[in-house]
C-alpha cells in the first residue's frame, strides 16, 4: 500500500497536491491512503488521522514536511509531529544535535520517499535524507534550491481538471495562496490596485494572522470597499470563475496558479516562470514517472 | 462526555451538507439577563445585580442596559429562545470553566429537562477560533449570507453578503422591532437556503430563536465578535488579541469543558 504521511492538512498547496497525488493512485488502481494530523484532508481523498499511521511490510511510505532523523521515528510518527508542532528551545537544540548523528537506514520492507514540495520552508539539508530511497522533486528547479546529492526524480503536481468560463467578471483580481509574509499578499493587493482592479479577493488560508492584521488591514482602509477575503476555497474553478486577473508576487517554479490561469483564460501577473518541459506533462503522464519510480 | 472541538465540527459538517441549523449563544451577560439581574455595561460602570464589578470598558456598540422591572418583556423573550427546542437548534451556555459550577448548574436548572443540542456558547472563540477562521468563515463563502450587526460595521471584507440589517446600542431593546422586518423580508423574498449571521449582542438570540422558528430553512449562527477584525470593529477581547495581534493569553488555546 502507498501511505502518504505529511506534517500538516491543512489546505494549503503542498496538501492539495497530496491529495490530487492520493486521489489519482487510488483512481488507477493504486491503493493509497493520506495521513495528517489535522482535519482539512479527511473528506477529501481516501485518509486517516496521524494516530491510525503505522508503517507494515511491503509499504511504499510518501513522507511530507516531517524532519526525520530516523525510521525509528516513523513508527511514533503522532509523537514525532506534537514535538515538532511545541518548537521548544529544547526540542531546537535536540534538533541541531541529532541532525548530526547518522540515523538508521535500515528500512527492510519499507520503500521511502520524500517529497518535496518547498524550497526555504523545509530545507532537506536539515533532516537526515539519506533514509529515502528516493526525494521527489515538484520542479527540477528545486534539485538546485536544496543542494544535495541523493537519488532523486522530478515529476510535477497532478493538475485539477479547469475550463475557461463563458462569464468572466471584469476588472477583478484574485490573490491566490496562503496569507502569509514569505508570499508577499499584501505586495499583490497593492499592485492590482495600481492596475486599476476594482477589486481584489482574497483566496488562501490564513497561515498567519498577525500579518493580515498588520499588512492587509491597513490596505483594507487605505482602499475602502475595494479587498475581500474569502479565505480558502475548494473549489479552483469557482475560484477562476470569479476574478478576471491573477496577481502574484512570489514565483515557485512548481506553482500551478500560471497554468491554471492559462487553462481558464485569466490574466496571470506575476513572476514570469521559465518554462520547463514537465511542465506540460499531462495526468497521465504524471502518473507513469509516479508508477515507474514507486514501481508499483 | 461532549467534547468542544466535536461540537464546533459537528456546526461545520452541517454547514458544508447544506443542512440548515440554529446556533445561539447565552454568553454571561445572557446568563445574568436570565436570572433576573439588572445589567449595565457601558464606558462608566459594569454592573451586574448589586455588583459594580469595574470601571466601565465598553464602548458604545457593546453598551447593555437591562432593568428587571422596565425590560421584563424582553427577558421573557430571552427565556423563550434559551428553553425553545426544535431539531437543529443548537443552544450554546456558559460553560463552568468560564462562568464556575454555580452558575452552569443554574443554566441547567433553569432550563429543566437536558437538551441534546445543548453545546457551548464558546464554541466559535477560544481554543476553537483559528478553526471557525480558517475552516468555518470560508464554508460561509457557499451561501448567500445576510449578517444582522452593528450600524459602525464595515462590510466590505465579507464577500459573501447579499444583504445586511443594523442595529445600534443596546439593540435588545431598542432594535427588537427588527425581528419582524427580517421576518417579513424572508417572506416577501421567499428566503431559503440562506445564511444568517449575527452579531447584535442579546438581540441575536432572541432573533435566532424566532427567525428559526419561522422558517427552519436558512440557517443562522451567532457569531459574536468574532469577524470584528473583518469589520473595522475593536479587537478588545483577549482571544482576538491572542490571535490577530499575537499577544499573551491563555484563552485562544483554551479548550472549555462541560
Amino acid at each position: 500500500m502507498v501511505k502518504i504521511v505529511s506534517g500538516f492538512s491543512i489546505p494549503v498547496g503542498s496538501t492539495v497536491a497530496l491529495v490530487n497525488l492520493c486521489n489519482q493512485l487510488n483512481d488507477r488502481g493504486c491503493n493509497c491512503i493520506l495521513y495528517g494530523p489535522d482535519n482539512w484532508h479527511m473528506d477529501k481523498c481516501k485518509s486517516a488521522k496521524m494516530s491510525d499511521f503505522y508503517p507494515e511490510n511491503d509499504d511504499i511510505i510518501i513522507v511530507h514536511n516531517i524532519k526525520l532523523f530516523s525510521v525509528a521515528e516513523l513508527y511514533k510518527i503522532q509523537d514525532k509531529i506534537e514535538e515538532l508542532r511545541k518548537k521548544t528551545r529544547l526540542h531546537s537544540l535536540k534538533t541541531t544535535f541529532t541532525r548530526h548523528l547518522p540515523g538508521s537506514r535500515k528500512h527492510v520492507g519499507l520503500k521511502l520517499i520524500l517529497t518535496c514540495q518547498e524550497n526555504d520552508l523545509f530545507p532537506i539539508r536539515r533532516l537526515n535524507y539519506g533514509m529515502f530511497d528516493k526525494i521527489h522533486y515538484a520542479h527540477s528547479s528545486q534539485i538546485n534550491s536544496h543542494k544535495i546529492m541523493h537519488q532523486h526524480f522530478v515529476c510535477p503536481n497532478f493538475r485539477n481538471h479547469l475550463i475557461s468560463s463563458e462569464h468572466k467578471p471584469i476588472r477583478t483580481a484574485g490573490v491566490i495562496g496562503s496569507i502569509r509574509k514569505e508570499n508577499k499578499t499584501g505586495i499583490s493587493i497593492e499592485k492590482a490596485l495600481q492596475d486599476d482592479m476594482e477589486t481584489v479577493i482574497l483566496y488562501g488560508y490564513l497561515i498567519d494572522p498577525i500579518y493580515y492584521y498588520k499588512q492587509i488591514v491597513p490596505l483594507v482602509k487605505k482602499y475602502p470597499g475595494k479587498i475581500r477575503f474569502a479565505g480558502f476555497i475548494d473549489d479552483k474553478q469557482k475560484i477562476y470563475d470569479s476574478v478576471s486577473d491573477v496577481y502574484c508576487a512570489v514565483g515557485r517554479a512548481w506553482s500551478l496558479v500560471k497554468k491554471e490561469c492559462a487553462l481558464t483564460n485569466t490574466c496571470y501577473h506575476g513572476p514570469d516562470i521559465a518554462s520547463m518541459e514537465e511542465e506540460s506533462m499531462t495526468n497521465e503522464q504524471i502518473f507513469n514517472v509516479w508508477e515507474k519510480e514507486l514501481e508499483l | 462526555m461532549k467534547n468542544f472541538e466535536d461540537d464546533f465540527y459537528n456546526l461545520l459538517n452541517l454547514l458544508k451538507i447544506r443542512e440548515p441549523f440554529a446556533f445561539n449563544r447565552f454568553s454571561d451577560g445572557e446568563l445574568y439577563i436570565l436570572q433576573n439581574k439588572e445589567v449595565i455595561a457601558d464606558a462608566e460602570q459594569v454592573k451586574v445585580g448589586q455588583n459594580v464589578t469595574a470601571a466601565g470598558i465598553y464602548r458604545a456598540e457593546d453598551f447593555k442596559r437591562f432593568h428587571p422591572d422596565e425590560h421584563s418583556f424582553y427577558r421573557e423573550r430571552l427565556v423563550d429562545a434559551f428553553k425553545f427546542k426544535k431539531k437543529n437548534y443548537f443552544k450554546g451556555l456558559s460553560c463552568r470553566c468560564c462562568v464556575g459550577d454555580e452558575n452552569f448548574q443554574w443554566q441547567l436548572d433553569f432550563h429543566g429537562e437536558y437538551d441534546e443540542n445543548f453545546t457551548w456558547a464558546n464554541l466559535l472563540v477560544n481554543g476553537n477560533y483559528a478553526k471557525f477562521i480558517r475552516e468555518m468563515y470560508p464554508v460561509f463563502n457557499e451561501y448567500k449570507a445576510v449578517f444582522v450587526c452593528n450600524e459602525n460595521a464595515d462590510l466590505s471584507v465579507l464577500p459573501f453578503l447579499v444583504k445586511d440589517f443594523r442595529v445600534g446600542y443596546n439593540a435588545m431593546i431598542q432594535d427588537y422591532s427588527l425581528i419582524e422586518r427580517i421576518k417579513s423580508w424572508i417572506s416577501e423574498n421567499n428566503i431559503e437556503g440562506h445564511l444568517f449571521l449575527f452579531s447584535a449582542s442579546s438581540l441575536s438570540k432572541m432573533a435566532i430563536h424566532q427567525l428559526y422558528e419561522f422558517c427552519d430553512r436558512n440557517t443562522y449562527i451567532d457569531v459574536g465578535t468574532t469577524l470584528n477584525p473583518f469589520m473595522g470593529m475593536r479587537i478588545d477581547r483577549t482571544y482576538l488579541k491572542s490571535f490577530w495581534l499575537g499577544a499573551k493569553g491563555a484563552d485562544i488555546s483554551k479548550i472549555c469543558i462541560w
